[in-house]
């Protein structure tokens, strides 16, 4: 066994953690939080430079043909920066549920330029309730002649409004075959309309998308008509594992940044970190951010081999989801009055920690998975 | 990165499964206690060793296998998950033998590798006082020279297994000059348990067990050539070892059959006509044991990978520890309480289910938090060692 990045890995982790310090200051983190876009369109064009969004793809397709673990290399990264990018909805969401699921045509009309960095593109999955659940979803598509119409709305829908492409999860009638049927349409199809929300991590990341009478034909369904939701259940590991490694970064950081603060901060006359409770708390942290590296890379590890690892994402979502958030509690026990102000970078974690613990499942929903695994 | 165990690695898993399929189904040997004295055979370490077994991990030239530590937990993962009795050679092979190899003398690697090796030595630790626990640069027991020997007065606690060894390893306070740091004063001796002079007292735990002792020493004789190390060098000599005894998978394993029983139990009962398997908050409850069983074993793996690669883990060794201990510590108050009333039957009892297992690991529980380091020392050690905070 080998827990260690090899060479190419760590290159990566150091490029891509040098290319977020210069490009995604705090400053930049903190406008794009209350930016509309709620991402920075320089920034993003520059990952695409770098061939980021081509790193799970094939080369037939535009891709580098790289490894699940690059990817999740940049997404611990991205964690740590903090930055909101649409990376995760354009990559995750939409290229790799193209390529696992997509026909030929599809693949090379679209995913080819996902992986060009060339379109931002997203995934309307679940209705207004917020639950991942097949029942819970909250577009319908109708069967019309030759073609469907779409109506209904789903919501925290990240980067919709920015999205070229969204693909639509949406209940097909019983005519056309029971069950959800997924859709590639244009953001900028008529018919829909896109509301940004204010969430805990900014005011243009997530999004509802009304539809009215949204015209699709056959050519857009991914996948099999009515078989959409066994297109995500077979997404949901790499979902849960790339949000995982994002913890894993995020936590590292809230981590640093606390253990400077003990570091320095002078109370009875010597610094935080000289008395024992101080100690137990960082300690406490970092038996998190080090279980929890390991729980995610051995996932995406499973991945990049192509191994069943049902069991494992959802081990490593449940316990890193869960552990970015204790580390933030720490960290603001620690850090006192400072780290409760804006000023003060830790809220950035904070915020992302609680949207990462509820993302696509929190520990209670991958825990469900894990009894089902071990056979209840 | 490569998470994958070798082929070999899984053939070896195998044949220890194989292995104690067979000794298990001999019905001789005293499997299935879920701590270290109730599992106590020396014919059965005999047959481990036969097979090679002790000393999986030392160099070849002790008469070890030089195999990795790696395939060292891929063996102890599979005794404990039988919860095989390995009392008799257990402490010899995890930690007295690396002591050994790494501090002593010639004579002493001669005289004892051997003797583990073979299951003919059963060894204690004598470390701990009534006045030295965590702090146990404290130890009061002291060694004086006198010619060739040593004579070795005080007393000892907590010792476990000290009723059956016929070999101690005992800390001692050997340097008395006051300005030298206590830390230079101490020297590792190894003590003929039969020795005259030498007092055994059983304690009773919580459990109702007698696994530990108080032991007493009263001008025990011994020959100088039974000091391990360097004289004054021991306090030292410990922190290594324990970094090693440390980085075992002891603490996650030992109490397996719980983590077993508590499964079987949500699989097989009903409550209300309906099958616990299907209420939420149990699915919850068992699959969080999971998760952390799961977390904890792949660290084990880690600090044996790091062992693998010529590293002393110190601050992972307690880290993996404390994950472990901590897990354990709560695997059967969440199994007790799970089961509800049935979760109080003892072993023995009418009605007990599985034996009462459940019940006593939870009174074993307080213990697994305090032995080799409670989880406060351990959490000491990885902000001072792993993080660089608040250092002496």
């Amino acid at each position: 066994m080998d827990f260690n990045f090899n060479e190419d890995q760590r290159i990566l982790t150091d490029m891509a953690r040098k290319f977020f310090e210069k490009e995604a200051p705090k400053s930049l983190v903190r406008e794009t939080m209350h930016d509309r876009k709620g991402y920075s369109p320089p920034m993003w064009q520059k990952m695409g430079e770098l061939g980021w969004m081509g790193l799970a793809f094939d080369e037939k397709y535009g891709g580098y043909g790289g490894s699940f673990l690059e990817v999740a290399i940049i997404f611990e990264e991205m964690g740590r920066a903090a930055v909101p990018t649409p990376f995760f909805s354009t990559v995750i969401l939409s290229g790799l549920l193209l390529q696992d699921s997509g026909s030929e045509e599809l693949k090379r009309k679209h995913l080819t330029k996902i992986a060009g960095g060339e379109c931002i593109s997203t995934l309307a999955l679940v209705g207004k309730s917020g639950v991942y659940s097949k029942e819970e979803i909250g577009l319908e598509a109708k069967a019309v002649g030759d073609h469907y119409l779409i109506n209904g709305a789903a919501s925290f829908v990240p980067y919709a409004h920015v999205a070229d492409n969204i693909i639509c999860a949406a209940r097909t009638s019983p005519a056309s075959g029971e069950g959800v049927t997924l859709f590639i349409i244009a953001g900028k199809a008529e018919g829909i309309e896109i509301i940004p929300l204010k969430t805990i991590v900014g005011e243009g990341v997530d999004c509802v998308v009304n539809m009215r009478d949204v015209k699709v034909n056959q050519g857009q369904i991914l996948g099999e008509p009515g078989k959409g939701w066994e297109c995500i259940e077979r997404l949901w590991p790499k979902i849960a594992v790339a949000l995982s490694c994002k913890c894993v970064g995020g936590m590292k950081k809230a981590m640093e940044l606390t253990i400077a603060h003990v570091n320095e901060r002078v109370q009875f006359g010597k610094p935080l970190a000289a008395l024992q409770v101080v100690q137990h708390m960082c300690a406490e942290m970092f038996i998190k951010s080090e279980t929890s590296r390991h729980a995610a890379y051995h996932a995406a590890w499973l991945i990049s081999e192509g191994l069943d690892c049902e069991k494992e994402a959802a081990i490593a979502k449940a316990w890193c989801g869960e552990a970015f958030k204790d580390v933030t509690k720490i960290a603001h026990q620690l850090t006192g009055g400072i780290g409760f102000t804006e000023e003060f970078d830790l809220h950035l974690y904070t915020k992302n920690a609680k949207n990462l613990e509820l993302l696509f499942g929190d520990g209670v929903f991958h825990r469900n998975v894990v009894a089902g695994r071990v056979g209840l | 990165m490569d998470f994958k165990l070798t082929e070999k690695q899984q053939q070896f898993r195998e044949e220890v499964r194989d292995f104690l399929k067979a000794e298990m189904a001999r019905g001789i040997y005293p499997f299935g206690s879920i701590h270290l004295a109730g599992a106590l055979s020396r014919e059965f370490s005999k047959e481990v060793s036969r097979k090679g077994w002790i000393g999986l991990a030392w160099p070849k030239e002790h008469g070890g296998q030089g195999l990795g530590y790696t395939d060292r937990i891929i063996m102890l993962e599979e005794m404990f998950r039988m919860a095989a009795p390995m009392a008799y050679h257990y402490m010899g092979d995890r930690q007295v033998g690396p002591g050994l190899i790494h501090f002593g003398s010639d004579f002493l690697k001669r005289e004892f590798l051997p003797k583990i090796l073979n299951a003919d030595a059963c060894f204690a630790l004598l470390f701990s006082e009534p006045e030295a626990g965590s702090d146990l640069a404290n130890c009061k027991t002291t060694a004086v020279e006198e010619g060739d020997h040593f004579i070795i007065n005080g007393q000892k606690i907590w010792t476990s297994g000290g009723h059956y060894a016929e070999c101690g390893w005992v800390l001692a306070r050997t340097n008395f000059d006051p300005s030298i740091s206590k830390y230079n004063s101490f020297s590792e001796i190894i003590v003929d348990m039969k020795s005259p002079g030498v007092t055994i007292r059983p304690i009773i735990n919580i459990v109702g067990a007698h696994s530990f002792n108080e032991v007493f020493f009263d001008n025990v004789k011994v020959g100088k050539g039974y000091l391990v190390g360097k004289k004054d060098n021991g306090f030292r000599q410990i922190m290594t070892n324990l970094d090693y005894e440390r980085a075992g998978i002891d603490r996650l394993m030992q109490n397996y059959r719980v983590k077993e029983v508590l499964l079987e139990y949500v699989k097989t009962n009903k409550r209300n006509g309906r099958p616990l398997s299907g209420d939420t908050l149990i699915r919850d409850t068992v699959a969080k044991i999971e998760v952390e069983y799961e977390v904890a074993r792949l660290f084990v793996y880690y600090v044996a990978s790091l062992l693998d690669q010529g590293k002393i883990p110190s601050f992972e060794a307690a880290m993996g520890k404390t994950i472990c201990t901590l897990f354990e510590a709560k695997l059967a108050d969440v199994a007790t309480t799970l089961m509800g009333l049935p979760g109080l039957l003892m072993p023995g009892s009418p009605e007990a289910l599985f034996d009462g297992v459940v019940c006593e690991s939870y009174l074993w529980s307080p213990s697994y938090t305090l032995q080799g380091g409670t989880v406060e020392v351990l959490k000491n050690i990885i902000a001072q060692r792993g993080l660089k905070i608040g250092g002496k």
